[in-house]
């Protein structure tokens, strides 16, 4: 039997490099790999739909993290796509052969071990394959306790799903790390480029701007689409915000825990005070969903409304700011 | 956010225990697992309940003669014609066509096994308008 260490993590894509450097003997946790991944974002595309409503996005976009870890010098991390299903499969045998654990993006909806409920067209799930044993793949899948085991017919489904982000068979490894993770330059680079784009994004959509958008739109959407359709929409930010994978809160709780893992690293009490601003934002976003979830199932409070968590989210907004112009004024003074 | 004494039902995971970001009494972060968020089920369910609205609504359709069996299929498989017709490598307004009762009960058996090996069903319940569960859901 190969011998991979799962842990189980939040997030499958910071999981997944966690995972992969850990096996490398480069021990890492899943918040510092999103953390100097720059995972955190937010933005609010709603000229991309997603079973007719409106993309919410909290995390930077799918492979963003894993392409910032390949950009650490002296990690050299092979990537391919296929568009032959038998060559994707073939190759992916060969690098099992040699026992090199394999990181793939598949589709959520064709893999059978995954529960039933959480079965949508979601094309940037991510995974180890670590072993095959018959006809069976050994899978080490970041948002599982334990390791599964998955057909190799199903598994070739999941990889060549088709639809938005399709993964097209994608496949990629490490080839090379260096000895030791110099971290303080990875955390200062990483909080850096999240910082920017939360802050200092010229697209309107993007960012604390964002937020705020967000904010003005959904104020408007009971008299724009009816209140069967707003509760509907209201649910799917919910559900972008809060789903498995993303740690709770929007990401916000995972990127605290970066900050307050950095704040030892750097011995720098001004990042533990930024990951309790941080943590005070994602408590906020989680009043936000709780209101919003009591809307949708019909439960509302009298304090609950529309305006209520358009103020709520006005409130995140500020936080995130003063946050992140916190942490840009900290990582100009390092860089 | 802190870590609950009490962990919620099971909710939407069906049972699978899944870990996130909370802090201890310590004020230090840690993956805790066993806890799925309340509001994130009624979202969830709400989700699926629209779902199967629609599924309901593509049974009706089927069984009134206004639409293929395909239609159900697709709309069980939570499809669009557009996605439906990238899996099956043809163009969109193809698929369209098929929709359409007439023109399904028409096409050729190659066309058909390219339907039903998406849906891992047989051509022969295609051809019989029998309509099985979607893929997550075998029985």
């Amino acid at each position: 039997m190969p011998d991979f260490s799962h842990s189980q993590s939040a997030h499958c894509e910071s999981g997944v490099a966690a995972n992969l450097l850990t096996h490398q003997g480069i021990n890492i946790s899943e918040a510092m790999a999103f953390g100097i991944g720059g995972g955190l974002f937010f933005g609010y595309l709603p000229f991309i739909r997603i079973n007719g409503l409106p993309l919410v996005t909290y995390r930077a976009a799918a492979g963003h993290i894993l392409q910032q870890i390949a950009a650490i010098p002296g990690v050299r991390m092979v990537q391919k796509k296929f568009r032959n299903r038998d060559e994707a499969m073939a190759e992916l045998d060969r690098a099992l052969a040699a026992s090199i654990p394999v990181g793939l993006q598949t589709g959520v909806y064709w893999l059978p071990y995954f529960p039933k409920a959480l079965r949508f067209h979601f094309n940037a799930h991510n995974l180890v394959v670590y072993g095959k044993e018959g006809d069976e793949y050994l899978i080490s899948d970041p948002v599982f306790p334990k390791p599964v085991r998955c057909q190799a017919d199903d598994l070739v489904r999941a990889r060549f799903a088709s639809g938005a982000l399709a993964p097209k068979g994608k496949m990629y490894y490490l080839a090379q790390v260096p000895e030791k993770l110099e971290r303080r330059h990875l955390i200062v680079r990483g909080i850096q480029a999240v910082s920017k784009m939360m802050l200092g994004s010229p697209f309107p959509l993007i960012g604390v701007r964002g937020i705020r958008f967000l904010a003005k739109r959904l104020g408007k959407w009971p008299q724009r689409l009816g209140q069967e359709r707003a509760d509907l929409h209201l649910g799917h930010v919910v559900r972008m915000q809060e789903e498995i994978g993303t740690g709770g809160g929007g990401f916000r709780f995972m990127y605290a825990a970066f900050l307050q893992e950095s704040a030892a690293v750097m011995q720098e009490h001004r990042l533990q005070d930024c990951a309790s601003s941080m943590t005070a934002a994602g408590d906020t976003w989680r009043e936000f969903a709780a209101m919003a979830a009591r809307i949708c199932k019909d439960r509302a409070r009298s304090d609950d409304s529309y305006a209520a968590m358009v103020a709520s989210i006005h409130r995140c907004a500020a936080m995130e700011e003063k946050v992140f112009a916190e942490l840009q004024k900290w990582t100009k003074q390092h860089s | 956010m802190e870590i609950p004494d009490h962990s919620s039902d099971e909710g939407i995971t069906d049972g699978l225990k899944i870990v996130s970001y909370a802090l201890n009494s310590k004020g230090e972060y840690e993956l805790t697992p066993d806890f799925v968020w309340s509001p994130v089920n009624v979202a969830n369910h709400q989700a699926w309940r629209e779902i199967e609205k629609q599924i309901t609504k593509s049974r009706e359709k089927v069984a009134a003669g206004r639409v293929s069996c395909l239609h159900y299929y697709m709309i069980a498989n939570q499809m669009d014609t557009g996605l439906l017709a990238q899996y099956t490598g043809q163009p969109r307004w193809k698929v369209c066509l098929h929709l359409i009762p007439f023109i399904f009960n028409r096409l050729p058996a190659s066309t058909l096994k390219n339907y039903a090996k998406l849906y891992k069903i047989s051509p022969d319940d295609l051809i019989k308008g029998r309509l099985r569960p979607p893929i997550y859901n075998p029985e």
